[in-house]
């Protein structure tokens, strides 16, 4: 009961977008089912902005970052969709390509081959990811790490959009001798310049003797310093923050979303920030897309989203973080759990209808995105766009229980709806 | 790969132990026997003396009963003659039965022990590691693929499946020329020894499974890590992120894994020299199939002593191997295949 998408391609308006996803859909294909982890996702990032992605754990927020770098692991796939990036290079590269679709200096990663997309992370997408203290490599020094990725992109910017040179003189012939005689690196000295360069611009005091040490000599956040410096190495873009903060105390939380966005404003690259914490949205991110089940339900400027939500998830996002001003009314918890993806039990209908206060019957069929009140960007996959609720067509509060076969009802077990 | 933390664990775990410490001993001890062999050998080891064969070791006396039938006083009588040969300080560890030097024979037996022993152990590496990375790594149907291969050449008994391999391939030497001899630092000693060369390639090739399991197991956790994760998203291809992010982190279980399996590939060797495959006439397996006609006549030594070789290499090498896996990995199952 997916809900597919016919082929179409709608490539981007706009020359100053520099991402546009349409329709993504990623799948895992596991032993208890299909999970649709991430459903018809679509959402675009221009020039110089800060896109904030925001939803509860399980909403497919990480998955759709992997997708865009596919980075997504079996038995996970990308089964549809688009993905358009604009690399003037590339689109003239594939212009006279028939396989490869191509507008403008826009080009659908999706239908280029799966090594020309991979030439890409690095130089084009970079990505950093929540733990940093797991995103290093224990048994190799810091710096050696940066320059490791330096050394990458050298390789590849020689030999663009190539595979081999990346594997060039990284055979296990060499790796044996440079394990065996001591003193041998795998990178050069520039390379080695270079990674302490880029710890200096993340702001990592005595970049020279840090770049010498070994993550656990790191702090978490300096860890995370490094892991942006890392990122930085092939002059991204674009850069996928994946719940950057999450893993860190808050006092450097605020020092880690600063840097970010200084380094977005020096370079005017794009970043896409993954987060589930409406407060670093409202303070990062110039557009905003909100996740629910696998599905962007809402998507639109930050003045959209957050003064004229039509969403009642969104609604009820921003109902659950407490007001500094009025302090008073109690936080209103969205009631019930993220539904299990799975296929199978994936009913119909809006995912959210079950948990939803305002679930009527129209909520039965599956919405699709359309446009909403204020700027020409506002968009939700909700009834309530078009219509006010009423409260006669309301659907009976216990209706999703009654008809557990239909949507996920109570049979499905697992983390219990309540 | 060896950071700092391994060394201090190796170092403590050394000083804690009496075990490292005896095993460490009789490695070092075994591997310069085995390297200066023709320094100290005290004969050539293969030079036959038919004037005294089956010489007793030091410390022993060997008595034989020599009876005879004389004719006293018209009488046919039965005289026994003991006749008592004592140990020769020239052969401290007594002689064969053809006259060949115990001592010197145990001394260069170890040389064939620990070249077949330590390149064996090199081959099933080199083909088991690479195996194991790119399945664990791969996943899928790769990894279903070279699994099942393994666990089909697993399933064969090693020491059928050594002896079918030469059987097939025969027995091919090389003989690799003495340093010491060729310097002129020894003479009259052997100018070259013997590497059996299918001999190092067989146990190899039975052992290689384990390695592969090992380092698959190791690459099918490292995969999932966020650092490999992260290499990826910045653009290494899989050769580099499995020659820098998970090979190196591979490395300790496999250390302590190739440390075992030198000992299980050692009486392997000697196994097969005792049923006679080896291709060399130097090697302690081969000396304790010669011997063991004697044992039964009281020439107990003849098959002993290189039967106490082995045992104290194996012995030596298993401690070193777990005074590695205690310091590096305590997680790690000591298993090997024999």
């Amino acid at each position: 009961m997916s809900r597919e998408t016919e082929l179409r391609r709608q490539p981007p308006a706009a020359a100053d977008t520099l991402l546009s996803v349409r329709d993504l859909s990623t799948r895992f294909f596991t032993e208890e089912g299909q999970v649709n982890a991430a459903e018809g996702v679509s959402f675009d990032v221009r020039d110089n902005e800060i896109l904030g992605i925001v939803g509860e754990s399980g909403s497919g927020k990480s998955v759709t970052a992997l997708s865009l770098i596919d980075l997504v692991e079996s038995p996970g796939r990308v089964t549809s969709g688009e993905v358009w990036y604009r690399d003037d290079d590339l689109a003239e590269e594939y212009r006279d390509d028939d396989s490869v679709a191509v507008d403008g200096d826009h080009v659908d990663l999706r239908t280029v081959s799966e090594r020309a997309r991979r030439a890409l992370r690095g130089p084009s997408f970079s990505m950093i990811f929540q733990d940093p203290m797991s995103s290093f490599n224990p048994s190799l020094t810091v710096g050696e790490q940066i320059a490791e990725a330096v050394e990458v992109q050298r390789r590849a910017r020689a030999n663009p959009r190539s595979t081999r040179s990346r594997t060039q003189g990284y055979g296990f012939g060499r790796f044996f001798v440079d394990t065996l005689v001591p003193g041998r690196g795998y990178v050069k000295t520039e390379s080695r310049e270079r990674a302490v360069d880029l710890l200096e611009q993340v702001g990592i005091p005595d970049p020279a003797e840090r770049a010498e040490e070994y993550p656990n000599q790191f702090s978490g956040g300096m860890l995370q310093r490094a892991m942006i410096a890392q990122a930085l190495a092939g002059e991204p873009d674009l850069l996928i923050a994946d719940e950057p903060t999450t893993a860190l105390d808050v006092t450097i939380q605020a020092q880690i979303l600063n840097l970010l966005r200084d380094i977005q404003e020096e370079r005017g690259m794009s970043i896409i920030l993954i987060t589930h914490d409406l407060g670093v949205i409202a303070r990062m991110c110039d557009r905003v897309c909100v996740m629910y089940a696998g599905e962007v339900v809402e998507r639109g400027t930050l003045d959209d989203v957050f003064e004229n939500p039509v969403h009642p998830y969104t609604q009820g996002l921003l109902g659950s973080i407490p007001d500094l001003q009025d302090p008073q009314p109690r936080l209103q918890p969205i009631e019930g759990n993220v539904p299990s993806l799975l296929d199978d039990e994936m009913g119909d209908r809006c995912y959210f209808a079950d948990r939803c206060p305002k679930a009527m019957e129209a909520c039965l069929e599956t919405p699709s995105e359309r446009p909403a009140d204020g700027s020409g960007e506002h968009q939700a996959r909700c009834v309530l766009t078009d219509r006010e609720y009423s409260p006669a067509e309301a659907l009976s509060e216990d209706y999703f229980e009654d008809v557990g076969a239909d949507g996920n009802g109570g049979e499905t077990g697992g983390d219990g709806n309540e | 790969m060896v950071s700092p933390r391994v060394i201090r664990n190796l170092k403590k775990e050394f000083r804690n132990s009496l075990l490292p410490k005896i095993g460490l001993l009789l490695v070092v001890v075994i591997i310069l026997v085995a390297v200066f062999a023709p320094l100290i050998a005290p004969h050539d080891p293969t030079a036959q003396n038919l004037n005294q064969t089956e010489l007793p070791p030091l410390g022993f006396t060997k008595t034989t009963n020599e009876t005879t039938a004389q004719l006293v006083d018209g009488e046919i009588q039965t005289v026994t003659n003991v006749t008592t040969i004592d140990a020769k300080l020239s052969h401290p560890l007594g002689t064969d039965g053809l006259g060949r030097d115990m001592l010197s024979r145990v001394i260069y037996g170890a040389r064939t022990s620990l070249m077949v022993g330590v390149l064996g152990t090199i081959l099933a590496v080199l083909v088991g590691v690479p195996v194991g990375l790119v399945a664990g790594y791969s996943g899928g149907t790769v990894d279903d693929t070279l699994m099942r291969i393994a666990d089909v050449s697993l399933a064969f008994p090693s020491l059928v499946l050594a002896v079918a391999l030469i059987g097939l391939w025969g027995r091919a030497t090389v003989p690799i020329p003495d340093p010491f001899v060729a310097a002129g630092l020894a003479s009259g000693m052997p100018t070259s020894t013997t590497l059996p060369i299918t001999v190092v390639i067989v146990v190899g090739l039975v052992n290689w499974v384990w390695f592969a399991r090992v380092a698959r197991g190791e690459a099918l956790s490292l995969r999932q890590q966020e650092y490999v994760k992260a290499a990826r998203a910045l653009g290494a291809g899989d050769v580099r992120v499995i020659g820098r992010h998970v090979l190196p982190n591979a490395m300790t279980p496999i250390i302590v894994l190739g440390t075992v399996q030198i000992a299980a590939i050692i009486l392997l060797e000697s196994a097969l020299s005792f049923l006679g495959f080896s291709g060399t006439t130097l090697s302690w397996g081969f000396d304790i199939s010669q011997g063991q006609d004697y044992v039964s006549s009281g020439q107990w030594w003849i098959a002993t002593m290189p039967g106490v070789a082995i045992m104290l290499s194996v012995i030596g090498i298993n401690l070193v191997g777990d005074w590695f896996r205690d310091a590096l990995d305590p997680d790690i199952e000591g298993e090997g295949g024999t």
